[in-house]
């Protein structure tokens, strides 16, 4: 059974008098612990795909089942608690909060469950530990490189370990080298922790620390066929 | 719920934001705190400068101002043998005919102000139960006592009115004899002449008023008097009455308070405003991240309301330590008298609600508009 399955969904809004779709009865699956890359132009779709399967997003029309459960059919309170407990989420520029050190920022999402502090505390170490940046723990952002920020990002998206990762662009701010580690931090959380992974990118060395790659272009998923043939040929 | 040093660490985020939340709302506190202790000041003095059991009889048509009012002289002896059951002392009826004028006193150092001045025998104080002699003695001729507020009034320095001070009433000198204590009333602002002297300094051969503490009769008693003695036109009000009715005479005065407290906070509520919005339009994106974390827009509103209560409960803070510094305990002259700015439980009550409301209510437009777009959208903001 796959960990994510996507059937003829559809997201579309109305942007002042026209209506937009961008996505359109897309179907797709994803089996537990694969790690995906997302590809294509702007404007294709892939950060809304992206969206919906973090539930950030309510799609229009179709199913969405990730890790057994229709999340398109949770309301917004639902959905905010499903997030809590099921996604970790890695943006591009990072996100962290300005105000807090990178070991606050860490324990953030577990400041919605029940822990103890000195669980808390365990939990955030770990994750820290795990990218590499225990000795930076009590420096803010701004006091950290833009590879250290996503690092930490990271830690904050797997401390309350989701079984599911989103990443959007996590390496498009990024010297190479920055972007290599972070993207073999990825291929480790995907191969040695078991986190099922969707990555939205564009650059094509980044998709290639994937899985597998998926192009998507205006709302449509594109050569996934020719892609497997042709994965299949070198094989 | 996130924890609650993240709101107060936003707090000290941009220091020129929280000054200008903090000094807004300390303003706009402040006024409140004014205008309520400048309303709440004149109300009680008023209220307290009248008795129930005290009558004022008047000259008919002049029941609202004891200035036009003319009394004639024999209405004092002919109230005290006609109206049965009047308070008495030692067997001195507590009947005070006196005599209220408004006139420019001269101070010794040559400051000419308005002042308050009743021409008193010394029975006036079986009447006004409230005055004490702080030092000196009653007034005799040539002489005065001063209210303990009543350089206030002249807006004079209060060395001027103290005991063997000079003051001059047109030519004539008088030395001031005694100062006299009439807590919370108008009376405090008063200058006593003996009432002879003022009735030859003023050229009057009437009263204004003739004032009765009531024993046993009741004010019906005084009425059905002034009704029978039809031939002396006169006109009989309970004095706390009297005042009541002053009282609604300065309401004008209340609402201009009031109104401009209303316009100045308004003004200041409106910057403090555009600073909320314009430090949370700076988050939106930050906001998002939180959703995004699994935070709700509940939990995320609290945190809001959270930091904007500190800033503006710092401003009501300072508000009252300005008000306890500068207002507390401040003597305002007006017309009929002076009153003093207290800060009252009701005072401190008003500021504190009015920074609770700044920081909570005010603060859920600027919070709603700040987490209302969609989580997406704010991600996508700069």
């Amino acid at each position: 059974m796959s960990f994510i399955s996507i059937h003829s969904l559809t997201k579309s809004y109305t942007k002042g008098k026209t209506s937009v779709t961008p996505l359109e009865n897309l179907s797709l699956d994803v089996p537990r612990g694969e790690f995906l890359a997302l590809m294509g132009p702007s404007g294709s779709g892939k950060t809304t795909l992206l969206n919906l399967i973090a539930g950030i997003d309510s799609p229009t029309m179709g199913e969405l089942v990730v890790d057994g459960r229709d999340i398109a059919k949770l309301s917004r309170a639902e959905l905010t608690h499903w997030r809590a407990s099921h996604v970790g989420y890695i943006f591009q520029l990072y996100h962290l909060v300005p105000i807090l050190s990178a070991f606050e920022n860490v324990e953030l999402p577990l400041l919605l469950g029940k822990l103890s502090r000195s669980q808390r505390r365990e939990k955030v170490s770990a994750a820290l530990e795990l990218v590499d940046l225990v000795d930076r723990a009590h420096h803010r952002p701004s006091e950290l490189s833009g590879g250290q920020e996503q690092r930490v990002a990271i830690a904050r998206a797997i401390v309350h370990d989701p079984n599911l990762l989103v990443a959007d662009e996590p390496t498009g701010d990024l010297d190479r080298e920055s972007a290599d580690a972070i993207l073999n931090l990825l291929k480790t959380l995907a191969n040695d922790h078991g986190k099922t992974i969707v990555m939205v990118t564009h650059d094509p060395k980044a998709a290639e620390a994937a899985h597998r790659t998926l192009h998507l272009e205006k709302g449509k998923l594109i050569e996934q066929g020719a892609l497997e043939s042709a994965t299949a040929k070198s094989v | 719920m996130l924890p609650f040093t993240y709101a107060l660490r936003n707090l000290f985020r941009d220091p020129t934001r929280l000054a200008q939340t903090v000094g807004g709302s300390a303003l706009v506190v402040m006024l409140l705190i004014a205008a309520v202790a400048l309303n709440q000041g004149m109300n009680s003095v008023l209220s307290a400068s009248g008795s129930a059991r005290n009558v004022v009889i008047l000259g008919k048509g002049s029941e609202e101002s004891i200035e036009r009012s003319e009394v004639h002289l024999e209405a004092e002896s002919i109230a005290a043998t006609g109206i049965r059951g009047i308070d008495e002392q030692l067997g001195v009826m507590a009947v005070s005919g006196e005599i209220f004028y408004q006139a420019p006193i001269t101070t010794a150092s040559g400051i000419e102000n308005q002042a308050l001045l009743r021409g008193v025998l010394e029975k006036a104080l079986l009447v006004h139960s409230s005055v004490r002699l702080l030092e000196g003695h009653f007034p005799g001729p040539g002489e005065v006592m001063v209210g303990r507020l009543a350089h206030r009034k002249l807006d004079v320095d209060a060395a001027e009115f103290a005991v063997g001070e000079k003051v001059f009433f047109g030519k004539a000198e008088l030395t001031i004899a005694g100062v006299f204590a009439a807590p919370g009333t108008v009376l405090e602002s008063e200058i006593w002449f003996d009432r002879n002297d003022l009735a030859t300094l003023t050229q009057r051969d009437t009263l204004s008023l003739v004032t009765l503490r009531l024993g046993s009769a009741e004010f019906d008693d005084v009425h059905v008097f002034t009704l029978q003695r039809n031939d002396l036109e006169l006109a009989a009000i309970r004095e706390d009455k009297y005042y009541e009715k002053l009282s609604i005479f300065y309401q004008p005065i209340k609402v201009m308070t009031w109104v401009t407290a209303a316009l100045v906070s308004a003004g200041a509520l409106f910057g403090g405003l555009n600073t909320l919005y314009a430090a949370f339009a700076s988050r939106v994106r930050e906001m998002a991240t939180l959703q995004s974390i699994g935070y709700s827009r509940f939990a995320l509103l609290v945190s809001l309301v959270q930091e904007s209560l500190l800033a503006t409960l710092t401003g009501t803070l300072l508000a009252f330590v300005v008000a306890y510094l500068l207002l507390d305990g401040q003597t305002v002259p007006f017309s009929i008298g002076t009153f003093t700015l207290t800060l009252t439980p009701t005072v401190i009550g008003t500021g504190l609600v009015t920074g609770v409301l700044l920081g909570s209510l005010g603060t859920l437009p600027p919070a709603i508009r700040c987490l209302s777009p969609s989580i997406p959208q704010a991600l996508r903001s700069s």
